[in-house]
């Protein structure tokens, strides 16, 4: 693999810039070291460090896919450990696919697993990598269920950053978002897990999410209360991506902070990262009737889950990114949700920025949430 | 001497330069979220993305107000007894003289919008052409633009509305901007909107909670 294909995670510890900008600067000449430095043995910082970092995890920053699953330097009992369970999984697809008994579509489906199971991570995949995998997931979906589903891969546009206003006056505590959201985004019907919780407040008390009730059931609006909703503010500085320790959570080019499902790992270090509460875990595995599941579908967005991973609001990726609104800003009876492209010096979204006085929750975590309210 | 002179300059640049180079490197390079929009903003050159095939089941109409150009869904065609001309071929005046020629009309109908000294009938509609609404000062207002009358009172929901802040945008928030008008949400005879039970209630949360 070339060394300027840059696919790996590289620790950001500012220093190869560093490096770059002196030896560009530099009259002397010489590339490492001061001008007037003589050639001795003085090692700087910078080169230690990269010493060290190439020293214990070097070779892992140039590997991807493949490689980095089957080069790595472990231990005997974590190595046993990875060549049982890949045995189980390769003797499963082995015996399958050179079985005379089984029909091509076991084979198929153990291929699909198998490659499935030996994938790189998404963020790091090129676009046809991407098709590859969405590829395998309908055929996969197809080949267990009969029914065709629809799957996009379809990448950040460019000029384009997603933002979000609420209007605290116009909410009324309806939840038809809720209901629209976990539709949309084929949530477990089981646990009732919900990425938007609508909060009932009394007013005069401010936001006082200690006293505020997200689950009542009355007839609405209340009197003397008002309604304000929360889910996952797509964060510009996120803290759960900051804290994941497999990468499976970043921030794409539009603002959106999306999820790999089949590479997190379930430790739900996000969970506790996030200061909103906007990520939800599958205690279960998730559970949706055939009729019910919606079909449109994309890899970062509500295509199906599996037990033990992470998942939340993602502004409905399937449809933001092809031009529709968010399955709870259409669904809003009150037009109390604004979402649109924080780029466009057109859009509704940036005048209520420019033009209401609009907040955000806990502005001085510094997390820069897009996700903005505001008052009539 | 001067080359000790020459090494410092040397180094004070390099100190500069990386220094520069070191903030510039930084995971983000904007201050802020506003920096950021307000910087990358500057030459948006629009998207591929349109807003056409979201909306196409609409019929709309284009209006300008102020700054805001945008479309608003067409009006008249979702009258169910439009044109009013169709019945009312003489003025009102004339046809309330001789009440008990013709059934009654509109009698479901009744005003609940402000009070008796604001409004009436009358304040909107056009007693000697059904056909077109009125302003405050009896200019003609098309029915597709009935959103002028609301103007007229609520000057601070129009100017939100104007801008996107209130109402309701229409499949998608890529343009051309197509938003509902005033009486797609609200009925101009009775604007108020009544309280209803919530469109769902989570059990699960009541358990996890005991």
């Amino acid at each position: 693999m070339s060394d300027n294909n840059k696919k790996w995670f590289s620790l950001n510890l500012n220093f190869s810039s560093k490096q770059k900008s002196s030896s560009d600067s530099c009259g002397c000449g010489k590339t490492t070291g001061g001008c007037n430095s003589s050639t001795d043995n003085d090692v700087s910082h910078e080169e230690f460090l990269d010493a060290a970092v190439n020293a214990s995890i070097g070779e892992e920053r140039r590997k991807d896919g493949f490689e980095q699953v089957f080069d790595v330097k472990m231990d005997r009992r974590t190595a046993f450990k990875k060549l049982t369970a890949s045995l189980m999984i390769g003797a499963g697809a082995v015996s399958t696919s050179c079985s005379m008994i089984a029909g091509e579509e076991t084979k198929e489906k153990a291929q699909i697993d198998w490659e499935e199971q030996f994938k790189g991570n998404y963020k790091l995949m090129t676009d046809e990598e991407k098709q590859g995998t969405v590829d395998r997931l309908v055929r996969s979906y197809q080949l267990r269920t009969g029914k065709n589903i629809s799957m996009s891969s379809k990448n950040a546009e460019e000029d384009v950053l997603f933002g979000y206003a609420f209007n605290i006056s116009k909410c009324k505590g309806y939840m038809d978002c809720v209901n629209a959201c976990v539709e949309e985004n084929n949530q477990d019907r089981d646990s009732q897990m919900q990425y938007i919780r609508i909060h009932e407040m009394k007013e005069g008390k401010g936001f006082n999410f200690n006293e505020a009730d997200d689950n009542y059931y009355h007839e609405v609006p209340a009197e003397g209360h008002f309604y304000m909703g929360t889910q996952c503010f797509h964060c510009d500085n996120p803290p759960c991506v900051e804290v994941c320790p497999v990468q499976a959570t970043w921030r794409e080019d539009d603002g959106l902070v999306v999820i790999d499902y089949d590479w997190c790992v379930g430790c739900r270090y996000c969970m506790a990262a996030c200061p909103y509460d906007g990520r939800r875990f599958n205690w279960s595995k998730p559970e949706v009737p055939e009729e019910e599941v919606n079909k449109n579908q994309h890899y970062l967005g509500n295509r199906m889950r599996k037990k033990g991973v992470m998942e939340k609001c993602t502004f409905c990726v399937q449809r933001s990114r092809a031009g529709q609104n968010p399955a709870c800003v259409e669904a809003c009876p009150t037009g109390a949700r604004i979402f649109g492209n924080l780029l466009d010096p057109e859009s509704t979204i940036r005048w209520v920025l420019e033009n209401k006085k609009v907040f955000r929750l806990k502005e001085d975590l510094g997390t820069e949430p897009k996700f903005w309210y505001f008052m009539d | 001497m001067s080359k000790y002179i020459l090494s410092t300059k040397y180094w004070s640049l390099i100190l500069c330069i990386s220094i520069l180079y070191s903030c510039k490197n930084h995971e983000d390079e904007y201050h802020s979220i506003h920096d950021k929009i307000e910087a990358k903003s500057k030459d948006y050159k629009g998207t591929s993305i349109s807003s056409d095939s979201y909306i196409d089941h609409v019929k709309t109409v284009e209006i300008t107000e102020g700054n805001h150009t945008f479309l608003i869904p067409e009006r008249k065609s979702q009258l169910q007894s439009y044109a009013c001309m169709e019945c009312h071929t003489k003025p009102l005046s004339e046809m309330q003289k001789n009440n008990e020629l013709y059934k009654k009309a509109h009698w479901n109908i009744s005003l609940n919008h402000a009070n008796e000294n604001i409004m009436n009938c009358i304040t909107c509609h056009n007693g000697k052409n059904m056909d077109k609404l009125h302003s405050l000062t009896g200019n003609q207002i098309d029915f597709n633009n009935s959103y002028v009358l609301c103007s007229q009172c609520h000057t601070k929901q129009f100017d939100d509305w104007k801008g996107g802040a209130h109402g309701k945008r229409i499949g998608s928030w890529a343009p051309p901007r197509a938003s509902l008008t005033c009486v797609n949400c609200h009925d101009p005879h009775k604007p108020h909107i009544e309280s209803r039970w919530p469109a769902r209630f989570n059990t699960e949360k009541v358990k996890e909670r005991k």
